[in-house]
């Protein structure tokens, strides 16, 4: 603080004695103020200094004259002192406390500027795997079975010709052969061969368990076809069966229809078709009102408003013989679904062969 | 097989537009999957099923279609102009083979004139799909598709000695058939043959030597049944399938050859003129005597489950010629639960022998439509797969750190399948396969997840992580054996670049942790290094459950020799675990799941900056401290290690973090002093460790 700075000084050193004089004073401190203050407004750093320079509780500009001025005045200029003082004060507190808000304010809208969110930008992603959609079907079709009793048993895929063929009576020789051209297992002591479906499992469960049977079995099944768009040399179906002393048609048809509602929705009807398969009779092949069109007929069900399910049918008698269950007492029924064909149809794949490549672009289509 | 509808027109009196014909037909149990127009009338186009040779005959789907409109069924009643001469005196015919062949007819025209057909009959027969030929073979050949029977027609004139045998074929005979091929037969065919050679194949296909060609007059027409086992397998060892063995391997109706014969006769007497002989010769050694089928409504009921009416089991049963009559003591009570019907078992359907047989006719002509729906109870709880819970954890744990879930074809290349098989395990190879590169049962998962990471290689898809539940296939002791594994594959960046965050490639430690996060479901993994030899020696590793040395599995980076020799061009890391110890480690350690509460006091961390000698791992830092056996030790961490800068060379600096915490109360400094202290001159003196000023 140089000598020159006059509140460093007392009034009396400065030669202030009259009352004009005290006003004069005041009145150029506040010409300073309001040259300084508006030219260091724009500069955050100086105004700052600015503040601390006027406001500075040891040295600031209103202390010193609280100090050497007030204090020190002849008790005839200390009340006029003490107004113009205060006078100075309320100037410097409320042009101070304006322009704070004009600073703080012109902050706040570059840093909302700044720290604004961009919504159009992705967010951080932990990168998520998925399920197979084989797999999840087979969930989906395990969860409507179980809903309604059925439990899950699995088995093996290399099989005896019994298993598969002869004890659901598919002897030997039999035409039914022909839609199951079948791969054999070199080398194996009582001849194996890769299970043509799901079927075998029926055989084996009923010959470990006594009735009421009530599964499904999910799996991979082979067939010795060669491949394209519709058909692959490995599939996956899901076979079910359930037997008991007072399984009907009707029992077979109400578990067709709900799994059909469960599966398609709701507005799904079904209808059933006389066929044959060996180990099942009466036989009938399952269809669906089309989920697409709703039976309206469209490309997807080739305009005839019906998907083809699935077959099932009553189990043949003559497959009880083969696992010691009385035919004359007891009753079921039996299904075999294909797994693939039913996520294909689902979901729209076109492709047989898409679900088994393993491509990552179709894996992600199916989260 | 192809249906003319105006041939059905022959012999029912159908109503019905063809494409309302077409859907009942399908709802009763002969699909159509086609109605299309022809030079000779509407076709429909018919699955028939292996159980319905009569319906490989228009007669039989007539039957069917009347029954569905429950209408009559016209009998098929030839009008034949018959010479005094008789065929018993022109040709003989000699069964050898009975039980093979169980009737063999035989009927002689004279002076036919053998020349193309008339336009009604070719039309027909290429609507039927057939070729037409000369008229004599298209009469054998249009009868075959009228009614079910296959026929033949020989030059009768070429025949030795002018008679028939038929008999085993003798070893290396040869005959060269119809089709051009020049056939050796072998003992277990059957020929039909005249005095001295082979002049066709029973019941597949005739012989060149004594076709009918347009020089023919006198011909000979067989109609005859031959066993469906013989015939299929014939068939089958000639490779030759026709439309007589397609018949004849379902069932033939054997009490249609005489008839069909008759109907041939008549027709090539319309088409190709000639004089028949009186007569048929008729060898029919063992005819099956009539039998009996009984049917009863309690049984109706409890297979179906609902009722149908007396007059609905009764005309539906007529109309497809079983001639259902009630024999029970109720007679005359019309729908009677006691009521039984004897039914004629009937010689066009082999497969109907049983009520349930009966019952299947009743109910699909009766409509499945009209048994009522319902669920039934059910009287047990149902489970999931015994290890399903464990199973849904994994997968849960391996896409909750990005792996996608794949699906294989278990079917593998031989040669790349041997490239990760483990030593000692014997294959199950398929006998019969399609392809050489699908002609195992593949011996691991690894083979499966290698192609599928090729694949994606080679699609563009260069980041993956990818797993699969599966199975791996072999032989033990000459028993198929399967066992489940989890297999694990990646490549290409484990992280990719972003706005927030820099890339980062998939190495070995992104599959170790990985591996401890699922490992964490049993309760944690104990590493050992090494791995088999299709991995790189460098990173390998095996590992078993914590605290139960069963080994659980093997991962690492594939190596680098079979990276080249398989052309992926990038790092590629696997892993395979056996799921049955697997399962068994998390079922136990979810089981024994304890809630532990955690110390009251707070914990404090407390990192030394080491400098080791390359060679010594982090394990054995903290098996060092872990000796000290400070209980209020809670962990021990890698928190930084790098090499190079101030570090010298054959040294590295690994930064670990000890917290301590108590459970009895604040750690207080001269404490956690006297803990550091300790730790460092355990490292110092066994470790050999330098401590860095940090």
């Amino acid at each position: 603080m140089t000598t020159s700075d006059p509140t460093a000084q007392t009034l009396e050193q400065l030669g202030v004695k009259t009352l004009e004089a005290v006003g004069e004073k005041f009145a150029e401190l506040r010409q300073r103020f309001d040259d300084q203050s508006s030219l260091h407004f724009s500069n955050r750093e100086n105004w700052q200094v600015f503040l601390v320079k006027w406001t500075g509780r040891k040295s600031g500009v209103l202390s010193q004259i609280t100090n050497n001025w007030l204090k020190m005045a002849s008790p005839e200029l200390k009340p006029v002192v003490g107004q113009e003082l205060n006078k100075l004060k309320a100037h410097v507190e409320s042009i101070i406390a304006e322009r704070q808000r004009a600073i703080e304010a012109a902050s706040e809208q570059s840093a909302a500027a700044r720290d604004k969110i961009d919504l159009s930008l992705p967010g951080i992603e932990r990168s998520f795997g998925t399920r197979h959609l084989i797999r999840q079907t087979f969930e989906e079709l395990q969860q409507i079975f179980i809903a309604i009793g059925f439990s899950v048993v699995q088995g093996p895929e290399i099989e005896t010709p019994y298993y598969n063929f002869e004890a659901l009576n598919i002897p030997e020789h039999h035409p039914a052969r022909d839609n199951m051209d079948t791969f054999y297992i070199e080398g194996v002591r009582n001849s194996h061969l890769l299970r043509t479906h799901t079927s075998p499992m029926q055989i084996r469960t009923m010959e470990k368990e006594k009735p009421p049977v009530r599964i499904v079995v999910p799996g991979k099944v082979y067939r010795r076809d060669n491949p394209d768009a519709t058909h692959g040399y490995m599939f996956h179906q899901i076979e079910g069966l359930a037997v008991d002393t007072d399984i009907t048609f009707c029992d077979f048809k109400g578990t067709v229809e709900y799994f059909a509602r469960e599966f398609l929705g709701p507005k799904t009807k079904t209808r059933l078709r006389p066929s044959y398969f060996p180990f099942t009779e009466p036989s009938a092949e399952v269809d669906a009102t089309c989920h697409v069109c709703g039976g309206k007929g469209c490309r997807v069900c080739k305009f005839s408003g019906w998907i083809e399910l699935f077959g099932a049918g009553m189990v043949n008698p003559a497959v009880y013989g083969f696992v010691k269950y009385d035919p004359e007492r007891l009753s079921g029924f039996a299904f075999g679904m294909g797994v693939d064909r039913l996520a294909m149809m689902k979901y729209g794949v076109t492709e047989v062969p898409l679900l088994f490549q393993n491509d990552l672009r179709f894996l992600r289509q199916f989260p | 097989m192809k249906v003319l509808y105006n041939v059905l027109t022959e012999f029912v009196d159908i109503k019905a537009a063809p494409a309302d014909l077409a859907s009942r037909l399908s709802l009763a149990g002969v699909a159509i999957d086609s109605v299309e127009d022809s030079a000779a009338g509407p076709v429909l186009d018919a699955e028939v099923t292996a159980n319905r040779p009569d319906c490989l005959g228009h007669y039989g789907i007539a039957r069917e279609v009347a029954a569905v409109y429950r209408m009559q069924l016209k009998p098929v009643q030839p009008k034949l102009k018959e010479v005094a001469d008789n065929a018993a005196d022109a040709t003989r015919v000699e069964i050898e083979s009975p039980d093979v062949c169980r009737r063999f007819t035989a009927r002689i025209l004279r002076g036919v004139k053998v020349q193309p057909s008339p336009d009604w009959l070719r039309e027909r027969l290429e609507a039927m799909g057939q070729k037409s030929i000369n008229n004599v073979v298209d009469v054998t050949n249009y009868v075959m598709f009228e009614l079910g029977q296959p026929l033949h027609a020989y030059d009768f004139d070429k025949l030795n000695e002018r008679r028939i045998a038929v008999r085993r074929a003798r070893p290396g005979e040869k005959l060269c058939t119809l089709d051009g091929a020049e056939r050796t037969l072998t003992r277990d065919m059957c020929v039909i043959a005249d005095a001295t050679r082979a002049i066709g194949i029973g019941g597949v296909m005739g012989g060149t030597d004594t076709e009918i060609s347009f020089s023919s007059h006198n011909i000979l027409l067989e109609a005859a049944w031959f066993d469906p086992i013989y015939v299929r397998r014939t068939a089958k060892a000639l490779g030759l399938r026709t439309e007589a063995s397609y018949r004849f391997e379902r069932g033939a109706d054997p009490e249609m050859a005489e008839l069909a014969s008759r109907r041939a006769a008549e027709l090539i007497q319309q088409v190709a003129g000639g004089e028949l002989l009186s007569g048929v010769v008729d060898v029919y050694p063992s005819r099956e005597p009539e039998k009996k089928i009984q049917l009863a409504r309690k049984e109706i009921l409890r297979v179906m489950g609902a009722d149908i009416p007396d007059r609905g089991v009764e005309e539906i049963l007529s109309a497809l010629g079983f001639h259902p009559t009630r024999v029970d003591a109720n007679r005359g009570s019309d729908g009677s639960l006691a009521a039984v019907w004897e039914c004629k078992q009937v010689s066009w359907r082999r497969d109907v022998t049983r009520g349930i047989d009966l019952i299947e006719e009743v109910a699909r002509h009766y409509g499945y439509d009209k048994f009522p729906p319902r669920l039934p109870p059910a009287k047990k709880p149902a489970h999931r797969l015994p290890h399903a819970e464990a199973q849904d954890r994994l997968v849960e744990r391996a896409i909750a750190l990005g792996y996608h879930e794949i699906v294989e074809i278990p079917i593998a290349d031989t040669q790349r399948d041997a490239l990760f098989r483990e030593e000692g395990i014997q294959p199950a190879v398929i006998g019969n396969p399609l392809a050489e590169d699908a002609s195992i049962m593949r011996s691991s998962g690894i083979v499966s997840m290698v192609r599928a990471i090729e694949w994606n290689l080679n699609h563009g898809n260069r980041d993956l992580r990818l797993f699969e539940f599966g199975k791996r296939y072999e032989l033990r002791d000459g028993a198929p054996v399967e066992s489940a594994v989890l297999t694990l594959g990646a490549t290409g960046l484990a992280r990719e670049k972003t706005i927030y965050e820099t890339a980062r490639e998939f190495g070995f430690a992104e599959l170790k942790g990985a591996l401890d996060q699922i490992g964490e479901l049993a309760g944690g993994l104990e590493w050992q290094a090494g791995g088999p030899p299709w991995l790189s020696a460098a990173r390998s590793a095996h590992f078993s459950a914590k605290n139960k040395g069963e080994q659980l599995g093997v991962a690492g980076q594939l190596s680098r020799r079979l990276a080249e020799q398989l052309k992926l061009r990038q790092e590629v890391y696997l892993a395979e675990l056996k799921l049955e110890p697997l399962y068994t480690c998390i079922e136990a350690t979810r089981a024994a799941l304890r809630f532990v509460p955690w110390p009251r006091y707070p914990a404090v961390e407390r990192d030394f900056s080491l400098v080791l000698a390359d060679g010594v791992t982090f394990a054995q830092v903290e098996q060092t401290i872990r000796a000290l056996a400070i209980a209020e030790i809670q962990s021990i961490e890698a928190a930084d290690l790098f090499r190079g800068g101030q570090i010298p060379a054959g040294k590295y600096s690994l930064m670990i973090r000890v917290k301590f915490q108590s459970s009895q109360g604040t750690l207080t400094d001269s404490q956690l002093a006297e803990f550091s202290s300790r730790t460092v001159t355990a490292l110092e003196q066994k470790l050999d460790a330098t401590l860095r000023a940090s």
